[in-house]
């Protein structure tokens, strides 16, 4: 199905280093943005906006270091669509340029003074700047899926009229589900052809979903970030689009996924927000199975409960004994250690094994069950002298 | 597929409306949440969390396997004979021993699982397609004879092909089955392929849906809900995502998408939210992320200009809900993308009048603090900045 979609084009832009940093209380020194740039563009991450050139000086010194490393992957400022900004951007030596503008009806009455006419205008005197310094741009719609389609349509056509690179579609505040961005998407796109790229949001745990769903309405590019960083929820996170785009809409970017986890915890470490042991693709917990059922299916072929191999993303697979642990699970870690257990012996193993889990309220280590092991060969020995002794 | 044209069937149920009252949640935390690698629940706590269920409105709470007899068979016994609002239902292996062991406490409804993927059947159950019918068939049969409420869980029913999805399921429901729990157990659909899978099942077979999706891949929502656009009517969840590798739909996060997004309100007693993520956070020991999704903490906390001016001007500009609809609560910090108005905004409500030449200056001071921290300044930093800056 959708075979026309399959092995399109399709563009990251990740904005781990603008949007992520935005996010309240995370700033990233100037090291740390160098080495995020040059991670993310070492795994084939194509286009990179990492900065806002108008917050600082310090911002601005940190994007020309960027531009110095001569990255392969094309490098965006990020601005408002004020003319004034973009002397920031030029002062950086920046080529490329992702100008906002503030879209729905809400947004236009706080920031144009209810004025469409005004956003237009500020927008193409904005454009004027920008082809005067020949730099690039993406024209950006602030909480652009709430917005009148009349007034998006209206911007595309100052895109396409004035060669922006693309337009793209904010979804601000998480307000779509799959089914509403591609309507969305679709009823731009039939109305006109131009390339759009989307920046989904995580407010209702669809953002991954909805950047998929947009690419199957045809849209070409997708903003991330590394591990969803993002102000309030968040964004579409970088490892989940790469992945979700591989494994289940069968478009491989080509990107190098095994560095994944390295990168998601060097991002979590610059921005003091760990990942949670169970974010998806990353998470250290994702390829560890306890239940007897999953641990079981997991030991005759990893297939049965894994839609990929954890090296491919730069995990390993554990196998977690506790409460929901099975008899085989238990045949399988013993002769890890070197010891074949008969079956009787892994069930009655197993009944300690779950007893002291439930008593202490969590897995067991490896070394707890060794004391098992003894205790339970111990208590063994004692009931065979016992039953001597009575003869 | 079946000559579903998915482009035009996606675009239309993009603003359909649905019955809330056709809508039933069943939560499974206390089940699929607590097989979790690592996560263990008190009989204590499985109680509570029961309870702050119920409380909320929950319709159907999964509350654990009875044939793992123990603490386990216990916790479920004392859940059921509670005298809570909603229905209690207990999870088998297509075993007469297993429902058994359900019958003995009390539930009045049971989930009869097993896998019906090839890869799970040769491989993992080494047994055959003919060998499942038949142990559901009898499964149901039996549960039947005592009245229960009878779902069928096809496990790995993704990865099912779909002419035997619609044997088992017709199977399921020939033998009395009361519905059918379509388990996504690897995380690996899309919007597209559920909506379209789930359409099929319910055109040709007609039986009751539960949708019970993981979030290998981020989709768990998207899907659940995917799920009840094509007709599904119940789906399963766990409070915080809590399950097996990166979890379940988590239960605050599609209770309020289908009331914001789908215009769906359950009635759920939302404000009661965060309370109950905190509780379950910390049975399972997984603390809430600060960006969690409709509970995490910092959710509604703004530091960028246009956010803060925005969102004070109007919430909607911002947030499709309050924080107090959750549970949480609201604040503006100061750090490196602050601006004028949230300068002002903050510095006002700490106390101070300064004009804008001034906070032109406060704000350059604050912003270099923010970088040279690497991180937002504290209230008391702020106040600190502000006095060293009114005596020079």
């Amino acid at each position: 199905m959708c075979a026309d979609n399959i092995n399109k084009e399709i563009n990251i832009i990740d904005s781990t280093l603008r949007s992520g940093e935005q996010t309240a209380g995370v700033v990233f020194s100037k090291n740390e943005k160098l080495r995020i740039a040059k991670l993310l563009d070492e795994i084939g991450i194509p286009e990179l906006e990492v900065g806002i050139p108008s917050i600082a000086e310090a911002e601005r010194e940190t994007i020309r270091e960027i531009l110095k490393l001569n990255l392969n992957a094309r490098i965006f400022g990020y601005c408002e669509a004020d003319p004034n900004e973009i002397s920031y951007c030029q002062d950086c030596g920046l080529k490329n340029v992702v100008i906002t503008v503030f879209t729905s009806e809400g947004h236009i009455k706080e920031k144009y003074d209810k004025n469409k006419n005004l956003l237009l205008s500020k927008l193409k005197d904005t454009i004027r700047e920008i082809k005067n310094s020949n730099m690039n741009f993406i024209i950006s719609t602030e909480d652009g899926t709430r917005a009148d389609l009349e007034l998006i349509l209206q911007i595309i056509h100052i895109a396409q009229n004035k060669g922006a690179m693309r337009v793209r579609i904010c979804d601000s505040v998480g307000a779509f589900d799959p089914f509403k961005t591609f309507l969305r998407i679709n009823t731009i796109l039939s109305t006109v052809n131009f390339p759009l790229e989307v920046h989904t949001k995580n407010n209702f745990g669809m953002a991954t979903a909805n950047g998929l769903a947009a690419i199957r309405a045809g849209a070409v590019s997708i903003m991330t970030a590394v591990n969803g960083l993002a102000e309030g929820t968040s964004n579409a996170a970088l490892e989940e689009i790469v992945m979700a785009l591989k494994y289940l809409e069968n478009i491989d970017l080509g990107i190098d996924t095994k560095r994944f986890r390295e990168i998601s915890e060097y991002v979590a470490k610059a921005s003091s927000r760990a990942i949670p042991i169970w974010k998806a693709i990353v998470g250290t917990n994702v390829f560890a199975h306890e239940s007897g059922i999953h641990a079981d299916g997991v030991l005759k072929n990893p297939k049965n409960y894994e839609a990929f191999e954890p090296s491919e993303v730069g995990l390993t697979r554990q196998l977690v004994v506790g409460k929901h642990s099975g008899s085989h699970t238990i045949l399988h870690k013993f002769k890890e250690f070197g010891i074949d257990l008969t079956d009787s012996e892994a069930n009655e193993i197993l009944a300690l094994t779950r007893a002291m889990s439930v008593d202490l309220k969590r897995p067991l280590f490896d070394k707890e069950l060794m004391y098992i092991y003894k205790d339970y060969l111990e208590s063994k020995k004692n009931k065979k002298e016992d039953v001597e002794e009575s003869d | 597929m079946r000559g579903i044209n998915i482009f035009t069937e996606f675009s239309q149920k993009a603003g359909e409306k649905i019955d809330p009252k056709s809508i039933k949640i069943d939560d499974t935390t206390l089940r699929d949440g607590e097989q979790t690698a690592g996560v263990v629940f008190a009989n204590e706590e499985k109680i509570h969390i029961a309870k702050m269920l119920d409380d909320i409105g929950i319709h159907q709470i999964e509350a654990g396997i009875p044939a793992m007899g123990g603490d386990e068979k216990e916790a479920i016994k004392k859940i059921a004979s509670m005298g809570l609002n909603c229905s209690i239902l207990a999870w088998n292996r297509p075993v007469i021993s297993d429902i058994q062991h359900s019958i003995d406490c009390g539930v009045d409804s049971v989930a009869i699982s097993i896998s019906s993927s090839d890869i799970h059947i040769e491989q993992k159950l080494r047994k055959t397609r003919e060998w499942v019918l038949e142990n559901v068939r009898n499964a149901v049969d039996f549960a039947k004879k005592y009245n229960l409420y009878v779902s069928v869980n096809a496990e790995d029913a993704s990865r099912t092909d779909m002419e035997f999805l619609l044997q088992f399921a017709r199977n399921a429901r020939d033998a009395g089955a009361d519905r059918l729990r379509y388990c996504d157990t690897l995380g690996i659909m899309d919007p597209f392929e559920t909506f379209m899978r789930i359409k099929t099942i319910r055109d040709i077979i007609g039986i009751d849906i539960e949708m019970h999706m993981h979030n290998d891949f981020g989709m768990a929502i998207a899907n659940s809900i995917a799920g009840i656009k094509a007709g599904a009517k119940y789906v399963n969840t766990t409070v915080n995502g809590l399950g097996e590798r990166a979890g379940n739909a988590a239960f605050e996060e599609f209770v309020m998408a289908l009331k914001y997004i789908e215009a769906i309100d359950l009635g759920f007693n939302t404000k009661k939210f965060r309370g109950l993520s905190e509780y379950v956070a910390i049975a399972s020991d997984r603390s809430i992320p600060t960006w969690k999704p409709i509970v995490g903490a910092n959710i509604f906390v703004f530091e960028t200009e246009n956010r803060v001016r925005l969102y004070t001007a109007d919430h909607r500009n911002y947030e499709l809900f309050d924080p107090e609809d959750v549970g949480l609560e609201t604040g503006v910090i100061i750090g490196k993308y602050s601006g004028l108005f949230s300068l002002n905004y903050k510095l006002t409500s700490l106390g101070y009048n300064f004009n804008e030449n001034q906070l032109k200056e406060l704000l350059e001071i604050v912003r270099n603090k923010a970088i040279s921290l690497k991180r937002a300044l504290f209230d008391s930093e702020l106040i600190d900045t502000c006095n060293s800056y009114l005596k020079d």
